[in-house]
């Protein structure tokens, strides 16, 4: 049992979850207090001493599953299968193996000529948790824990059953047949035997069969899901599918819960400043004035302000929409946000965001928030001009600018000075650009013309580069 | 004193708190084991509650902290009582002043002070607060750590000492330790990640949003004397609704609420007017409402035995979202006032 608990905590700390070592001692300890016949009982105190997150139990609910059932059930159906099938042929495998048993026992064979493998008793006395255990052993023996796909579940089977020496024991199977007869056993009953050992042999063959997917299944398992959450990561705004937008888009609510929770903390530490004499004065009036109990200011971190210019045009729509989330999310840690969605026309779309819920409002920003046309060539100079003339009193020395764009502009007027003017009035101005710099200024690229006039100018390919953007945005 | 899962259950059962099996296992377990417990979960499906009973079900005195962004050992753990101390060398003037005679030189005088000083940092002058109080009963208690996901990291951190061996140490008059494990709580909210050092000392456990059956349950035994047929829409109509993306998601806490406040309206059936009516009650934004209203008049429609049969054609066109949004602003107050009673 122990063993098995080790091996599960394992299997869970690949599958990501952090099981430490004294709280695999924790779940020992709790089965040694419950009667683990209950399985509810048994899972939930695992759960409870192994599993410390919220988000980790939907996993821990799939493993418990694949590892620790199943296996013996599938044993047993193998085995009642044989039974069946045996039954079929008008034998009667309980009377049959009770009627061995018996004879073994009775001493009918001569003791030395009956030396059976551990693998024919367990099968004669029909030892099924036994049975489970040395499949157990054998398949650990043949090397199982390296299975990777679906190809070598035969490969590993074939040497589980010989690890196991299954041909073996169906041979003593057959000899002891043999040896019954001899000892005064009807002949019908011999034959009923030699049947009896293809059957076991085929419910054995079956069973290792399952184990073996079984444990493909639990090893691969979140191999699978970290493959994709990884790949999630890194993967180019460029090629998303529908379905990986909308997991996207759990994942970047993630990192900004995340980022959050460092904020707080951050916050907090930031808060102790000078002494504050009067309050200190009135609080200790009690002692007489003395002052036992000091208070000192609290320092504010003065939270940003943030413009975003956001390109809605499609080569840059998924950039701006992931953009858009991560920044609405973490809307209290920015005094105010105003955004403007352009293609060629510029319009804001901060209202947007007021009347409708996050996820509603950046579909709408995205289809140009009904305030411009994003049917249209992307004019980046045309719109610079426009935030110019309508909106540069929205930027002041706490202002941080975001642009999200590629900065292709069809062989438009660039306008950078547009650009240059609003640099010089924000705090900051950071340009997310989704191509790489290798290619910044080619063609009708005029990165080039935009990059001195910006504090910060950086590819935002994927979601990597862009939490990493986000980060340095708010700490 | 709990002796079983299921004994656990019936004990708490018999408190008025319905719990599933996960819930009793673990509560099982930390009794065993000694162990304290985290429970986690959203809003309001009763993880405080949970601390408070198992304190009754077992007879022990329930010691409660409250957590929250500044709390520090002073309020957690200990406080010396500076007034206190201030008024007793006051007092003590004379004294201070017999001891002190004889001595010529300043340092014997310091020497002196030294050694009564120990006067001036005894138990007397300690206020203890929850967590030395929880240590030093001479009951055994239930302590409840609350929302500590509120409280700083720094916090989390002192609290592994007190959570791993059970004792506290006050430098200048030494360590306590407890004489009898107290059953401790510590609930969550997720508003940030507790610490794996902290995790790794609690058992876990993760209550959700009940089933059908538990919650109903729940409800007859809070809200006794309510009809039936309308608790079991009502129960419906909230396990629907929590499948609805809604920004605050309502949990047991609001079904009881609006039991009582239907149970305060004398409402017979769930019809649409009453639930547009107190809407409220269950859902805490403006948005959320307009949401719901939406999703409800549509299941409305869907629902087979609609109590009044001309229902029907009216969720279909009278409930657009602008239209009932002050409508359910205005009658707000009526049902509020029969809940705070």
């Amino acid at each position: 049992m122990q063993r098995k608990i080790v091996e599960f905590a394992n299997l869970l700390r690949k599958s990501g979850l952090r099981v430490s070592v004294a709280e695999a001692i924790d779940a020992f300890k709790a089965l040694d207090e419950l009667e683990i016949d209950d399985r509810e009982v048994f899972r939930d105190a695992l759960r409870a001493s192994l599993v410390k997150r919220g988000d980790d139990v939907p996993t821990y609910d799939q493993l418990f599953d694949l590892y620790w059932s199943g296996f013996h059930d599938n044993l047993k159906n193998a085995f009642e299968q044989a039974a069946g099938a045996l039954a079929a042929d008008g034998i009667d495998m309980e009377r049959l193996l009770e009627q061995i048993r018996q004879m073994l026992e009775s001493g009918q064979v001569p003791e030395g000529e009956v030396d059976l493998s551990d693998l024919a008793r367990a099968l004669l006395t029909g030892d099924l948790s036994e049975l489970e255990q040395m499949i157990r052993a054998a398949a650990a023996q043949s090397g199982v824990a390296r299975i990777e796909n679906m190809l070598q579940i035969g490969f590993f089977g074939r040497r589980t059953m010989e690890a196991m020496n299954a041909e073996g024991a169906t041979r003593e199977l057959r000899d002891l047949a043999a040896r019954l007869r001899a000892a005064g056993m009807g002949d019908a009953e011999a034959e009923a035997i030699g049947r009896l050992a293809e059957r076991f042999f085929e419910a054995l063959r079956q069973s290792v069969r399952s184990y073996m997917e079984r444990e493909l299944q639990t090893r691969n398992f979140d191999y699978m899901e970290k493959f994709r959450r990884e790949a999630l990561f890194e993967k180019s705004f460029y090629s998303l599918t529908e379905e990986e937008i909308a997991r996207m888009r759990e994942v970047v609510n993630r990192l900004a819960q995340r980022i959050k929770n460092v904020m707080s903390i951050r916050r907090r530490r930031l808060k102790k400043g000078k002494l504050d004499l009067h309050t200190m004065l009135r609080r200790n009036m009690a002692r007489g004035g003395m002052p036992f109990e000091l208070v000192f200011k609290q320092r504010r971190k003065d939270r940003p302000k943030l413009v975003i210019l956001c390109d809605v045009s499609s080569s840059v729509a998924n950039v701006s929409r992931f953009m858009l989330q991560f920044v609405y999310s973490l809307q209290e840690c920015f005094t105010k946000i105003r955004s403007f969605v352009f293609v060629a026309e510029l319009g804001e779309v901060t209202q947007v965001f007021q009347d409708h819920e996050v996820g509603k409002a950046i579909e709408e920003a995205l289809e140009g928030g009904g305030v411009i046309n994003v049917y249209t060539r992307s004019n980046f100079g045309m719109a610079f001009h426009t935030f110019w003339r309508d909106f540069l009193n929205a930027v002041d020395a706490k202002t941080t600018v975001l642009v999200l764009g590629d900065a292709r502009n069809n062989y438009n007027d660039p306008k950078a000075w547009c650009l240059r003017d609003v640099h010089a009035k924000a705090k900051n101005v950071i340009w997310l650009n989704p191509e790489s710099p290798s290619a910044w200024g080619f063609g009708d690229s005029v990165m080039d013309k935009y990059q001195p006039f910006t504090t910060l100018a950086e590819e935002c390919r994927n979601l990597r580069q862009l939490s990493k953007i986000v980060d340095k945005l708010v700490l | 004193m709990f002796d079983s899962v299921q004994e656990v259950q019936k004990q708490l059962e018999k408190q008025g708190y319905i719990c599933d099996k996960r819930i009793a296992t673990v509560v099982f377990l930390a009794h065993r084991l000694e162990k304290p417990i985290l429970v986690e979960g959203p809003a309001g499906v009763g993880k405080t509650e949970l601390a408070k009973v198992v304190a009754a079900a077992t007879g022990r005195d329930l010691i409660r902290l409250q957590c929250y962004e500044g709390l520090d050992e002073a309020k957690a753990l200990y406080e010396w009582e500076y007034s206190k101390q201030l008024l007793y060398t006051q007092i003590l003037k004379e004294k201070i002043g017999e001891v002190m005679q004889g001595t010529k030189s300043l340092r014997e005088a310091a020497e002196r002070v030294g050694q009564q000083d120990s006067v001036f940092f005894s138990d007397q002058f300690v206020v203890p607060r929850p967590l030395l109080h929880a240590i030093t009963t001479d009951e055994p208690c239930a302590l409840l750590i609350d929302e500590v996901d509120k409280s700083d990291p720094e916090f989390e951190a002192f609290l592994l000492e007190v959570l791993s061996d059970f004792q506290v140490t006050v430098p200048e008059i030494g360590t306590f330790k407890a004489k009898h494990r107290p059953l401790v709580f510590l609930t969550s909210n997720d508003a940030r990640e507790m610490s794996d050092a902290l995790k790794r000392r609690c058992l876990h456990l993760w209550i959700d949003y009940p089933n059908e059956a538990d919650e109903l349950r729940i409800l007859e035994t809070k809200v006794p004397g309510m009809d039936r047929k309308l608790a079991q829409d009502l129960v419906a109509m909230m396990q629907r609704l929590r499948q609805v993306d809604l920004k605050k998601t309502p949990s047991i806490a609001e079904t009881i609420d609006w039991a009582r406040a239907l149970l305060a309206l004398n409402a017979e059936s769930l019809g649409e007017e009453v639930v547009k009516d107190t809407m409220n009650v269950i859902l805490k934004y403006e948005a959320d409402i307009r949401k719901a209203q939406q999703e409800l008049s549509r299941m409305m429609a869907a629902r087979p035995a609609a109590p009044a049969a001309p229902a029907a054609p009216a969720p279909a066109g009278a409930a657009p979202a602008a239209g009932t949004a002050p409508a359910a602003g205005a009658p707000a107050t009526p049902p509020k006032k029969g809940t705070l009673h």
